[in-house]
């Protein structure tokens, strides 16, 4: 078969657009990105900082060290000082307000060299100077290997057991009608809407005191397996916008309740799944104040949130590190993420919906 | 009312009368329905019921946390004081209501519109630009008050540099003072919010894939062009989904806490603008120990905000679009 | 073969098991909470549970179990306990803030020091009445002091080119001249603006100090709240003794004085500094950055507190106002909570913490022992703990005998004492001192006298 020309001009052109909407849709994704992201790029950065780099009032915003000059024992910055005979990068070793004594680092046996003005306005000659030990520091610090044990393990086997719950509840209450279903619709949406921390105590005191599960994952892990309502909530919706056709071509082929449901609306609702289970995943990994409080007595269970305040604790401030910590906590979850988006490809998914 | 619940077919009207007298169809219709909610009836019954009835029973009560055995009951004294004689009930609800009608347009469009963003087929390297939009979410908490305590310091934060550098005096103790200036401070709520919209993202993002491709193909072979097809075609088919966004948004905002708790350390500064309901209700409850108040305080967020769940899901009759209901 | 034996090994785990939990069952819980004061850090909890494991194998009647909460959520989650009927049984180290945090919650320890005949006389009996509250009994045995003291950069002295501050309290301080002043507030003022120096090198005396873009500053009182920066032009309190609400002439002067030096003459990080990355950051350990001349702390924050500052520093007294010092002190206590289960246990784990232990848990904790026979070679025991772990400081040449000197120039009522309806009388302190410390237009008169109506209301409601 053969294209004449201008049906070739036509593709080419349209080529050449779509490669011109690429490049602007993606260029304003990645401006929108970079205001979004400034302030963690602020923190990965300290993160790679020393404390002193991160406090130093004229210090540049990548991570960088003034070089120093090993004098008689001690290590002096070197700066750029400017003299009769042009700038030079000598080590100050006397401080003063008006005048200073410099080393000059190649001629270190020539002795202190005085300098008439104020050091505060020299340039200091810096290096980069990436702080990576920062990493390995905070891993230590908190044992971080068995902290991250303990949050996969939680954020797994709840992710799990809340997923396959929470599923079947909301097909309960997406495709079936029962007697007070409003009703038990409305308690659900109360349990979110009722602030938890006002039913702390009485649940902590029926976990702790009734149960005896201090110091134990159980009262976290447990109450999960039946669900929850955020979940069951999206995963209905989700389900209310899948038509009913397919199931009820499914049942006319004899298939049973159980059966419609795991074989046409879960394989359906792959994309809700994989959202709800990401967001309990990370919910899970950033739940900071239940295992703080079920956890107390048992720090060998501590998930990282937990962890992460021992950095943070009464006097101490080493916010290099609790950066560090935290970008490490990030890594697998986002490992995760980027895996698991792969479900959210348009087009993919057969709705079904061809008539 | 609630007769958008009642999507499936017949619209029986329930009663404790004809609930025990279902018949056939429709008694194992019920029969399956509450076999499929029996995990949440199971986990409501055993871990939530009796102790939401418990802290609705310590609103009733004069109870200091760290003296339980010298709790009183008062009656309705502590409503009383809460409805009649305290202004701070509704100073604190004026200025929760204020920053959430402020807060929440502004997250729900940005949420949507970056869903839309990030499921385009024109955009490069999608998946690393999506979880690069979600990461901020995954921050915890504790280095996120790090990161925007410092972030937004007059004198050395980042914000206030980057805006220098388009001229504007931003530094220092007469520039853009974020968390001092009860004219910026929601605006910087605003976009600390926005820095948690990922999963908002997700969720919209998820239901973008359900929005079946021939009804796409279909609007551009009859010439609608990107917004048209936008806003006829991929705005109806995810209302449920957007939904579902604005009922936790609001309940979220509602609750909104820890980020005035943590950067201006719950005390309503500047002039009170950050004097939130929750943060009342936490300063209450556990920093001055009185649960009895405190407890009254969260209950009646309650009503409130479940009678605001309870109009929105009644307006949901007439915008949001179910394609599994029958009509 | 394999699976007998497998079955066999099996078994005999759940014996094992099954054993070591019914011996673990046999002996009395004693949980120990650790959040209220130090303790939480992250070197500071392997040592103590290196205690606890140490107490756990000298004997088999009790368990000890440590709970460690973060200060931030400590007394939440303590008050949660409490509410749910689950409170710890010992809780320490508190200064008096914890204990006046959770009024009513503290057990009498009369009864049990009488029964077990247990020695006060270790300790200086005025510290034994200190923790005596009246109407509640004995609520605490002393623990430690903790001494506060000027801390001063050496080197920050050297490059202002001035001579540093009296080794000694009631010296005078000697200048460039060789003048003598008064070591007081206007004395330290003056310093502490010669101290503070601007991006381009000018400091806080000169015209051209350009406070916008301040890198250094002369004084601060670091890790305080504003009755203790206060308490430096005397000791008070906001509630005299019929319960009303006052604001003492002294601290109203040294409100004042605090407000001018953060937005009138700069010397000391006002709130929008304290948060800046030149000042640490919101961690306000604001001497660590090496950028603060000087500052008042107590002896918890030796060594830790330094751990990155790469100058020398020793200490100094603490300037007089008015011709009084007021060195304001911290002490520090472990107390068992009324709804322990197992008082005489946990009694008996106190006295192990208290007596056998503590001296290891006050070198942990960085405070001077409160027992008598303990304080002697207590400086020599500092040294050398510092020494080990912070090796880049001369701990031995330090001026430790202005440290010990503080102790006589405690604050009496101390800066931390009760007040009608504590813990809401704390919050809208709170509230005055982020009010003052972030407005330079702001009226420290009429902000202290709305503080002291709003505090009236509140001791009021107290009844």
């Amino acid at each position: 078969m053969m294209k004449n020309k201008n049906y070739n001009e036509y593709e080419l052109s349209k080529r050449r657009r779509d490669l011109l909407l690429q490049a602007a849709v993606t260029l304003f994704a990645l401006v929108i990105l970079a205001v979004y992201l400034m302030p963690m790029a602020y923190g990965v950065i300290t993160s790679l900082k020393t404390k002193t780099q991160t406090s130093d009032p004229g210090a540049p915003i990548l991570p960088a060290e003034a070089i120093t000059f090993e004098y008689e024992g001690d290590s002096y910055d070197v700066l750029q000082v400017p003299t009769e005979s042009g700038i030079h990068n000598w080590a100050l070793v006397k401080k003063g307000r008006r005048a200073s004594e410099f080393v000059n680092p190649a001629n270190p046996e020539a002795g202190l060299i005085a300098w008439e003005g104020n050091w505060r306005r020299l340039e200091p000659v810096r290096e980069f100077a990436v702080q990576w030990d920062n990493y390995p520091r905070a891993w230590q610090t908190i044992d971080f290997a068995r902290l991250l044990a303990n949050t996969l393990m939680y954020a797994f086997v709840t992710m799990i057991g809340t997923v396959a719950a929470s599923s079947c509840a909301a097909y309960g209450f997406a495709r079936f009608n029962f007697p007070f279903k409003n009703l038990l619709f409305m308690i659900m949406i109360g349990t979110i809407v009722l602030p938890p921390a006002v039913t702390l105590v009485p649940t902590y005191a029926f976990f702790v005191n009734v149960l005896g599960w201090g110091g134990t994952w159980l009262p976290l892990i447990v109450p999960a397996m039946f669900g929850n309502a955020y979940n069951i909530f999206l995963l209905r919706q989700y389900f209310l916008t899948i038509p009913r056709e397919m199931e009820e071509a499914a049942q006319i082929d004899g298939a049973g309740r159980v059966r419609t449901f795991v074989s046409v609306i879960l394989p359906q609702a792959v994309p809700a799944l994989t959202a709800v289970s990401l967001f309990h995943f990370f919910f899970a990994w950033n739940d900071f104040f239940g295992p703080l409080i079920y956890l107390a007595g048992n720090r060998s269970a501590n998930p990282i949130t937990v962890g992460l305040t021992e950095f943070n604790g009464l006097y101490s401030s080493e916010t290099q590190l609790i950066l560090a910590a935290a970008v490490i906590s990030m890594i697998p979850p986002l490992l995760i993420f980027f895996l698991a988006q792969r479900v959210f490809i348009q087009g993919i998914v057969v709705t079904g919906v061809d008539k | 009312m609630f007769t958008e619940f009642g999507a499936a077919r017949g619209r029986t009207k329930w009663s404790l009368r004809t609930a025990f007298r279902l018949q056939g169809a429709q008694r194992d219709e019920a029969k399956w329905g509450l076999l499929f909610l029996s995990p949440w009836l199971i986990g409501f019954s055993l871990f939530y019921f009796t102790p939401m009835i418990v802290s609705f029973v310590f609103s009733l009560y004069d109870f200091t946390l760290s003296a339980p055995e010298e709790a009183r009951f008062v009656g309705l004294e502590n409503w009383v004081r809460m409805l009649a004689q305290d202004p701070k009930t509704w100073e604190t609800l004026y200025v929760t209501f204020k920053f959430a009608l402020i807060s929440l347009p502004i997250g729900m469009v940005s949420a949507f519109l970056l869903a839309v963003l990030l499921n385009s087929k024109h955009l490069m390297g999608r998946n690393v630009m999506r979880t690069l939009f979600y990461a901020p979410t995954m921050v915890p908490l504790i280095a996120a008050i790090l990161i925007w305590s410092r972030v937004l310091n007059p004198h050395t934060g980042w914000l206030n540099q980057l805006i220098e550098i388009t001229g504007i005096q931003a530094t220092g103790i007469n520039g853009l003072r974020w968390l001092d200036d009860p004219n910026l401070i929601y605006l910087a709520y605003t976009f600390i919010g926005l820095w948690g919209i990922g999963n908002a993202i997700l969720i919209n993002l998820a239901s973008l894939q359900g929005v079946p491709t021939e009804m796409y193909e279909a609007a551009s072979i009859d010439g609608a062009g990107w917004l048209r097809q936008l806003w006829s075609i991929t705005v109806p088919m995810v209302t449920p989904v957007i939904f579902y966004n604005l009922v936790l948004s609001v309940v979220g905002l509602l609750q909104y806490f820890i980020v005035p708790w943590v950067l201006n350390l719950g005390s309503g500064y500047p002039e009170g603008s950050t004097n939130f309901y929750m943060i009342y209700f936490y300063k209450q409850a556990f920093t001055f120990q009185n649960m009895g108040y405190g407890a009254t305080l969260a209950w009646f967020m309650f009503i409130i905000g479940l009678a605001i769940t309870i109009f929105l899901f009644w307006s949901g009759r007439f915008w949001v679009y179910y394609a599994g209901e029958n009509r | 073969m394999r699976k007998s034996k497998l079955i066999t090994l099996l078994v005999l785990l759940l014996l094992v098991m099954a054993v070591s939990m019914a011996q673990a069952q046999d002996r009395v819980r004693v949980r120990w909470y650790v959040g209220l004061g130090a303790g939480t850090d992250a070197p500071l909890v392997a040592a103590q549970e290196e205690i606890v494991a140490d107490f756990n194998a000298s004997q088999d009647n009790i368990e000890l179990v440590l709970e460690i909460v973060d200060n931030e959520q400590a007394y939440d989650v303590l008050s949660t306990q409490i509410a749910a009927g689950n409170a710890p049984d010992i809780v320490g180290p508190m200064g008096i803030r914890g204990r006046a945090s959770f009024p009513g919650a503290w057990l009498d320890l009369s009864a049990l020091i009488e029964a077990g005949s247990y020695d006060l006389s270790d300790f200086d009996p005025a510290l034994v009445d200190f923790y005596k509250v009246e109407g509640a009994g004995q609520l605490g045995i002393p623990f430690a002091v903790f001494p506060s003291f000027l801390m001063y950069n050496v080197d920050l002295f050297d490059e202002a080119g001035i001579p540093y501050p009296p080794s000694a309290y009631g010296e005078p301080y000697v200048d460039w001249d060789g003048a003598e002043h008064e070591w007081n507030i206007d004395t330290l003022t003056e310093i502490a603006k010669i101290l503070s120096v601007d991006i381009h090198g000018n400091d806080a005396t000169m015209e051209e100090y350009d406070t916008e873009n301040i890198v250094q500053f002369g004084y601060g009182s670091q890790f305080t709240d504003v009755r203790g920066r206060a308490t430096l032009f005397g000791s008070g309190n906001f509630a005299d003794a019929e319960g009303n609400a006052v604001i003492p002439e002294a601290w109203r002067k040294a409100e004042h004085w605090y407000h001018n030096a953060m937005w009138n003459d700069y010397f000391y990080p006002n709130g929008v500094y304290s948060g800046s990355e030149i000042m640490g950051g919101g961690s306000a350990n604001w001497f660590d950055t090496g950028n603060m001349g000087m500052v008042t702390i107590h002896l918890w924050y030796l060594g830790w507190g330094t751990a990155n500052l790469d100058a020398a520093w020793d200490f100094g007294p603490v300037p007089s106002h008015n011709g009084i010092t007021t060195a304001k002190l911290h002490a520090d206590t472990f107390s068992i909570m009324k709804g322990s289960e197992n008082p005489q246990e946990a009694f008996e784990v106190l006295t192990y913490l208290l007596g056998e232990r503590a001296a290891d848990l006050t070198s942990l904790y960085g405070g001077m022992p409160a027992r008598l026979s303990l304080q002697d070679d207590f400086i020599e025991r500092t040294v050398a703990v510092q020494s080990e772990a912070y090796p880049g400081v001369d701990w031995a040449n330090l001026n430790w005998d202005v440290v010990l000197a503080g102790l006589q120039h405690p604050d009496n009522p101390n800066h931390e004492e009760g007040m009608p309806s504590f813990l809401e009388a704390s919050a809208r302190y709170g509230e005055y001192g982020q009010l003052v410390d972030n407005n330079a237009d702001e009226d420290v008169d009429a902000a202290l006298d709305a503080l002291r109506n709003d505090l009236q209301a509140i001791f009021d409601a107290a009844g």
